[in-house]
């Protein structure tokens, strides 16, 4: 067949004639066929190119396009000559520019880079008559790499085409230029918002709705190229053009219109009130404006551009304007007063959507503290509240949480609409942060709280029944954790306490020095330490006042204060991380009394669950938090080994097994702490050493796994490094630090050594207490992220069977500094380790985060088809003197991991 | 060619809308409405100024209705009945199927009231077989001329404005439109047209109304407080539209806030009308449509039908209940029970017809209702007024007239004075000419009229082939389009001028044609002649004189080619500082900017010479300019910067 066919092609050719559409049509099948050789198609396209030269007759050549883009599509390799087949002028100079177009579209498809037609050609193909191909050409035209300025003439100039569908290509050209042209010229850009604007008037709906989107970016280029002074009425101008728009009759438009006016941010506040009045205001009579010398635009024109939105016939409009308004309520609280009475409206829309849109923007309002509820808007604003859709009233509640009510009466009647919210709906309302038990009762007294907090100040809280209060009191957890962003869990239960004894309260004579004795008895005992402290009372010593101030400070987020905020947080959390220390060395006192279990699983709930909340956001924190959970863990371990050490423990030796195992972890975690934080305070790393010390004597006093020499050893050199410490400044060892030095001193003095005395190191161990960790500064957590982009077993990394493979690796370093030696461990299953070298004088970047490629070499190839490799990166614990990694040209000493293991797959290469 | 737009209705006036429209030959009459507030002759439009002879069928080419509202359709059961048109009437589907239901209760009022019959029962059946309907955007060939279109307007179920051309001249006459949607309708809707007139109405001229969001509001308040504290809320309602909308607006409510209350409607014509509306989705708003595949909205689910034994039965209760201003009927009956007691809540339509219980309520609050000698009713329920309107305010009749842009508009359907100011807007704001005549009155505007000519091979290929031109320059980088774009002051414009290019060739007994302009000539026969300018005049070059003595003593009298460049070159560069936008061309021995050219004279007497300004000094050379008319302002610009120049060239 692929002879016969090849023959024949062949014979036509000879006698000079072009091919036939038979021959074509096999030829179609030859090229479809995956079995038909290489040679032959190469052939074949020898063939076409010849018999493009005989004849230029369009069914042909159509033909022949379609021949190519399929051979070029089956067959990759082939393309580059396809395509080079393509772009020879035998196509594209041919008379049909239908032909021309489907030539460009197949190169286009074809080719992914851009294309280099010329911009005559461009052009000329554009001006011809065929109304298709110029309107493809005008789509795709960015896909050629043609001048801005060419392109800009002829999108330009095609504004004036009489086809609606090339206008619109047109405009939307123009729309595409302007984002990602760079002009400069006035005259450029006053002549595309001129044309814009007139083809607002056009009698399509889709250049219309095309022009909205013109006169939005081009206008934006006009507010920028305008002078300093003229800016403010330019953009004005522009909003207004695009007002005149909302009232189109086609949908398109409106929506357009909308979603643009939305965007366009700075507006006078005189204009914004006018989109919400249908009638002209006197201040917007008679004002005019000229953006540009040609044409003027009337500020009435903006007359009730928001009230139609709102009013419109289709959702998608209702709700792009209800989107649209939230921008504008964040300059102007009087324009957001206005909005306001709007949006209460927008409650009874008969749309879902409309109706959270509308929330959603008066939560914004909220937040901008533009939000001022009256008592006319109540009856709608908490009817909202009985919605029978679950998140319009999730929304309508996290709106209550921020509003601020000026009158008492309106906080009562959101009380009772929250009340009723529960009754009606009482099974159904999920909290605001965790799931609360579903108890109506300690639900209102969360919502209660929710808004209460906000309340101003010269209102009394006579309405609530104390009972609530105490109520809330025992929920204080879950309701803080929710109330995070207002207040902290301090204050919170302050206030809690004193509204639930008394039923009258002034929130104005409430100073929390009074109340502070009367509180301290029924809170836990943990909370209670820090109440007295004036870094965490910063919302209640100023009164009310300062809660706003604080409010705004929170989502203003201005440069300075944020900073002060961030600080005082810092310190919060500081103490916050010492309770946590506080309770673990409480819980350790169960551990000498043998109850490992339980302080092992106080530990892990209350201390893990309450680390895990701390924000790690602001600056330090996440050393901080890093370090108190890495101390949990080291804790944890320590008391799961000495729950061994209890003489009712009998030791099997599965026991054995396991212990070693444990002091290993414990190992492990104590060279992770001692390594892997820097900005440790002295007293901080002698309180390390300690616990070290005590994992040295563990090891000891257990004469079935003891390594005797390596473990004196490693405690000789802890010691040392305390007497080091001390003599660098004040700081007293412990008195169990005192006495491990003598015992070393005594055993040093005796008998050279070997013999060991495990009853004297478990005696030891004996008087050995927790004290209770104190962290003073914030530790800086020395951190490394791993990984191979793209890299997974689906598409592995291809490699040479006895050849090194380069792995290439994005990493990012934390807090790691100049003097550390890193090590990135490569292992291929158990079998083979290699260490590579992490120069960090070549990576010239901040201690505090390097982010950089590394191409790792790995030299052990197997001779396997895939396999995979585990890649850490570790760092050398400089202080260890003990020397016990006997790899090759690796790391002397132990090495603290600093990320996890990350999986990378190699597949042997098929290309050679 | 004119639109003659006779009005026999509604003119400064509500009530009874009908207007005649002559349009290029065709009559076509829009609505043919009763005033309800006349019970003699003005009752009805003044047909007979239409046709003397009551030949009506051959006077008017159709007769378009616009919605069943009985001061748009009351009198066409007369007119076609007993006056006796028996020419094609259209309107659209609903209007059909709902006006009958509006005739026969307005004809059985009459009856009731004891008035002259004015048509019968048969007669409205009649009339109804005569109707064609038609359906929004269906263009409908009335004859070989007339199309007319029907277009969304709102208002009620069924209504539209319509749409007319004869030949090229169009028109819109809208009928009764809101611009905004309600519960249950859409705004109206309608395209861009090429329109010579727009008849609008105008009951709210001068009204600009506040969001109806704010009168639902209001509504819904209302009504929940009423049913919250038990009490019975009664609505007296018109069976069409108002009811439909507002027992929407609860059912969303009911649906939202899970509200279980009942609500009742009234037997007889609500139901049925209700049963209409439930057929006719596609003429509702888009959200009724859009949930339409999921649940009709008219199929209300908390609403169930009332019976008498109702009235009395405890516990809240929402009632729609006929007819609207409790004038008589259910309403009345019910109103007679609920009124006295303070919990219960009464909601009034915007408008009562004086003399009504509605109206006696409306103002102000009445203890103490007199139904009749005898019967007193006492009043101690609350009171709601709503102000609904189906009409589009003042904004809105701006805001589509401005969308239409017609060469013409005529008001009609409102109040004089409101409307004389709504006109002295359309016309100072919008440029459009504005007329509100009164009844019986004839408006006539000029109407388009378009010559229908051929057109030449090569003027149809120059209008397919783009030909856009920019004015002004621009950073816009043209090296290779030269030839295409033409340049000239003041802002960036573009523009194609295709169809402009074209000639317009009309000759004596044969059919116009349009050419193109490079056709002219060998149309005519003719050779192309211009107007070209000359002008010759000295300049001073000493300096230059001297120079050349030195180097070439021998050639006294001629500059030689070497000099003439050089004078040339002097001028290009003189030019090329004071002209910084134009484009001059040194050409050698020539200077060109665009069509203007200058190069030195040689000969002793020019023709272009000014003779006055003749030295013939061998210290002054002689420059002869030419340009065309398009570039004499540019060529005088320049001849004045050579001469003042002159002095001093160096």
């Amino acid at each position: 067949m692929e002879q016969h066919v090849m023959n024949s092609i062949e014979q036509s050719l000879n006698n000079n004639q072009p091919l036939s559409s038979q021959t074509l049509a096999s030829l179609r099948s030859l090229i479809i066929n995956p079995t038909t050789s290489d040679s032959s198609l190469s052939s074949l396209l020898d063939a076409l190119t010849r018999s493009l030269r005989l004849t230029r007759d369009s069914v042909f050549l159509h033909h022949c396009l379609k021949l190519l883009t399929d051979l070029s599509a089956r067959r990759p390799h082939l393309s580059p000559f396809a395509v080079d087949l393509l772009r020879s002028d035998s196509l594209f100079s041919s008379a049909s520019p239908r032909l021309v177009g489907e030539s460009l579209s197949a190169l286009l498809s074809l080719t992914s880079s851009q294309n280099d037609i010329d911009a005559a050609r461009f052009v000329s193909l554009c001006l011809g008559p065929s109304v298709p191909v110029r309107l493809w050409l005008l789509k795709n035209a960015e896909k050629f790499a043609i001048r801005e300025s060419v392109l800009l003439a002829v999108f330009l100039g095609f504004t004036r085409d009489p086809f609606p569908y090339v206008r619109k290509a047109a405009v939307d050209g123009l729309v595409k230029l302007c984002k990602n042209g760079d002009f400069n010229d006035r005259d450029v850009i006053e002549g595309c918002y001129c044309r814009a604007v007139e083809l607002l008037r056009d009698a399509e709906d889709n250049v219309r709705s095309a022009a909205v989107r013109a006169v939005y970016d081009w206008g934006k280029l006009l507010v920028i190229s305008s002078e300093e002074r003229n800016k403010q009425d330019s953009s004005d101008a522009v909003f207004i053009q695009l007002c005149c728009m909302v009232r189109d009759m086609s949908m398109e438009v409106r929506l357009e219109a909308f979603e643009a006016l939305g965007k366009i941010g700075l507006v006078s506040e005189d204009i914004l009130l006018q989109t919400l009045f249908k009638k002209v205001l006197g201040i917007n009579k008679d004002k005019i404006y000229k953006p540009i010398k040609v044409f003027e635009i009337s500020a009435s024109a903006a007359a009730g551009a928001f009230v139609h939105g709102l009013e419109d016939e289709f959702s998608e409009v209702r709700m792009s304007a209800c989107y649209s308004l939230h921008t504008f309520t964040v300059f102007s609280s009087q324009f957001a007063g206005e909005a306001l009475n709007l949006l209460m409206d927008m409650l009874n829309d008969d749309s879902k959507i409309v109706r959270l849109q509308a929330l959603n923007t008066m939560h914004h309002m909220a937040t901008c503290n533009h939000l001022k509820v009256e008592e006319i808007h109540m009856h709608s604003f908490l009817s909202t509240l009985f919605d029978s859709c679950s998140v319009i009233r999730s929304a309508t509640r996290k709106i209550l949480k921020l509003a601020k009510l000026m009158k008492l009466e309106l906080f009562k009647l959101c009380i009772d609409g929250l009340l009723g919210n529960l009754e009606t709906y009482p099974q159904l309302e999920p909290a605001f942060g965790g799931k609360l038990g579903f108890d109506s009762t300690r639900v209102a007294a969360f919502l209660v709280l929710a808004i209460s907090a906000p309340l101003s100040n010269e209102s009394d809280v006579c309405g609530v029944p104390s009972r609530i209060f105490s109520y809330a009191v025992t929920w204080l957890g879950r309701i803080s954790y929710a109330l995070s962003d207002v207040m902290n869990r301090e204050t919170l239960l302050a206030y809690l306490s004193k509204c639930s004894r008394s039923s009258t309260i002034s929130l104005a004579d409430f100073k929390i020095k009074e109340a502070l004795p009367t509180v301290k008895g029924d809170m836990p005992s943990h909370l209670c330490s820090e109440v007295g402290s004036p870094v965490s009372m910063p919302l209640w010593q100023k009164g009310v006042e300062t809660f706003d101030h604080h409010h705004q400070k929170l989502f203003l987020g201005k440069s300075g204060t944020h900073l002060e905020y961030g600080l005082r947080e810092c310190d919060e959390l500081r103490q916050s991380v010492n309770l946590v220390f506080r309770k673990v060395k409480d819980l350790w006192s169960l551990v000498q009394l043998g109850c490992t279990n339980e302080a092992l699983k106080a530990i892990s709930r209350a201390c893990k669950e309450e680390v895990a909340s701390f924000t790690t956001d602001s600056p330090g924190s996440a050393g901080a938090v890093a370090f108190t959970l890495q101390y949990l863990r080291v804790i944890k371990l320590l008391a799961a080994v000495w729950e061994h050490l209890m003489p009712t423990k009998k030791l099997n030796c599965y026991g054995v097994g396991k212990l070693e195992l444990l002091l290993g972890k414990l190992d492990r975690r104590l060279r992770e702490i001692r390594n892997k934080f820097i900005g440790l305070s002295k007293a901080e790393e002698l309180q390390i050493l300690e616990l070290i010390v005590v994992a040295c004597l563990l090891r000891l006093s257990k004469i079935e796994i003891c390594c005797y020499d390596t473990a004196m050893k490693k405690l000789s050199s802890i010691i040392s490094h305390v007497e080091i410490l001390r003599k660098g400044g004040p700081i007293e060892p412990s008195h169990f630090i005192i006495e491990v030095k003598k015992l070393l001193n005594d055993i040093g003095s005796s008998s050279g050594g070997s013999t060991c005395k495990p009853l004297l190191f478990k005696k030891l161990i004996d008087s050995f207490s927790l004290h209770q960790f104190v962290l003073g500064g914030s530790p800086r957590h020395i951190n490394a992220e791993l990984e191979v982009p793209g890299n997974d077993s689906e598409n592995p990394l291809p490699f040479i069977p006895g050849i090194p493979a380069s792995i290439p690796l994005a990493i990012t370093l934390y807090n790691v500094l100049s003097e550390h030696r890193l090590w990135l461990r490569i292992s291929m299953g158990e079998e083979s380790t290699q260490f590579v070298f992490l120069d960090l004088n070549l990576i010239r970047s901040s201690d505090e985060v390097r982010e950089f490629t590394f191409v790792a070499p790995f030299y052990l190839t197997p001779k396997a088809i895939s396999f995979a490799l585990r890649v850490s990166i570790g760092i050398e614990c400089l202080q260890e003197n003990v020397h016990q990694v006997k790899a090759f040209g690796g790391p002397k000493r132990e090495l603290a991991y600093l990320c996890p293991e990350e999986e990378i797959f190699l597949c042997k290469s098929t290309k050679w | 060619m004119a639109i003659d737009s006779l009005v026999l209705g509604a003119g400064q006036e509500v009530g009874k809308s009908c207007v005649v429209v002559s349009i290029n030959g065709k009559r076509i009459m829009f609505d043919c409405g009763m005033h309800m507030g006349y019970t003699d002759s003005r009752r009805y439009p003044d047909f007979s100024l239409i046709s003397n002879t009551g030949d009506f069928d051959n006077a008017l080419t159709c007769v378009v209705v616009t919605h069943f509202h009985l001061d748009h359709i009351g009198a066409l059961p007369y007119f076609t009945e007993v006056c006796g048109y028996k020419g094609p009437i259209y309107m659209t589907y609903p209007t059909k199927a709902l006006a009958p239901l509006m005739l026969e209760d307005y004809r059985k009022n009459m009856d009731r009231r004891g008035e002259d019959e004015q048509f019968t029962s048969d007669h409205i059946t009649e009339c109804m077989k005569k109707v064609i309907p038609v359906d929004l955007k269906q263009t409908v060939q009335v004859d070989k001329d007339l199309q007319i279109r029907a277009y969304y307007a709102g208002h009620v179920i069924g209504a539209a404005m319509f749409y007319a051309k004869v030949g090229d001249a169009a028109m819109v006459y809208t009928g009764d439109y809101n611009m905004t949607p309600d519960r249950h309708l859409g705004a109206a809707q309608i395209d861009r047209l090429q329109l010579d007139l727009v008849i609008t109405e105008s009951t709210y001229a001068t009204t600009i109304r506040d969001s109806r969001y704010g009168r639902e509001r209001e509504f819904l308040k209302a009504v929940h407080t009423c049913i919250a504290a038990g009490g019975k809320v009664l609505i007296p309602t018109f069976a069409l539209g108002r009811a439909q909308e507002l027992c929407i607006l609860l059912e969303d409510y009911w649906e939202r806030m899970n509200l279980k209350v009942p609500i009742y409607f009234s037997a007889g014509l609500t139901i049925q009308a209700n049963m209409y509306y439930k057929m006719l989705i596609n003429w509702t708003s888009q959200k009724i449509k859009e949930t339409y595949a999921t649940r009709n909205a008219f199929d209300f689910k908390n609403v169930r039908n009332f019976d008498r034994s109702l009235i009395n039965a405890p516990g809240p209760c929402v009632l729609f209940a006929t007819p609207g201003m409790i004038v008589g009927g259910f309403s009345l009956e019910v109103f007679m029970q609920w009124a006295p007691s303070e919990m219960n809540l009464v909601t009034l339509p915007g408008y009562c017809v004086a003399g009504t219980i509605g109206h006696k309520l409306m103002s102000g609050k009445p203890t103490k209702i007199d139904l009749d000698k005898d019967t007193q009713i006492d009043v101690r329920c609350q009171i709601h007024q709503l102000s609904f309107s189906p009409h589009t305010d003042a904004k809105g009749i701006m805001d589509l007239v401005k969308f239409l842009s017609p060469k013409h508009a005529i008001l009609v359907h409102g109040e004089k004075p409101k409307m004389a100011t709504l006109k002295e807007r359309i016309q100072s704001e919008l440029g459009i000419p504005c007329y509100c005549p009164a009844n019986n009155e004839t408006v006539t505007v000029p109407s388009t009229h378009y010559v229908k000519a051929d057109a030449s091979e090569t003027f149809i290929r120059s209008c397919l082939n783009p030909n856009f031109k920019f004015s002004t320059y621009s950073s816009v980088d043209k090296s290779y389009l030269d030839s295409k774009y033409s340049k000239a002051a003041s802002g960036l414009q573009v523009s194609d001028e295709r169809v402009a290019e074209g000639i317009l060739v009309v000759e004596k007994g044969k059919k116009a044609k349009v050419i193109h302009q490079d056709e002219l000539l060998l149309m005519l026969g003719d050779k192309k002649h211009e107007v070209q300018f000359a002008y010759c005049f000295p300049m001073h070059t000493e300096r230059l004189q001297k120079t050349r003595t030195e180097e070439l003593p021998s050639a006294d009298t001629l500059l030689c080619d070497l000099d003439k460049c050089t004078l040339i070159n002097q001028l290009s560069m003189k030019l090329s500082n004071e002209l910084s936008d134009a484009n001059i061309l040194d050409l050698g021995e020539q200077l060109q900017v665009e069509s203007f050219r200058v190069s030195i004279c040689s000969k002793n007497s020019c023709p272009h010479r000014l003779s006055h300004s003749v030295h013939n000094d061998s210290e002054s050379v002689f420059l002869c300019c030419h340009w065309s008319l398009r570039d004499e302002k540019l060529a005088w610009k320049i001849i004045s910067i050579m001469k003042s120049s002159s002095p001093h060239t160096t």
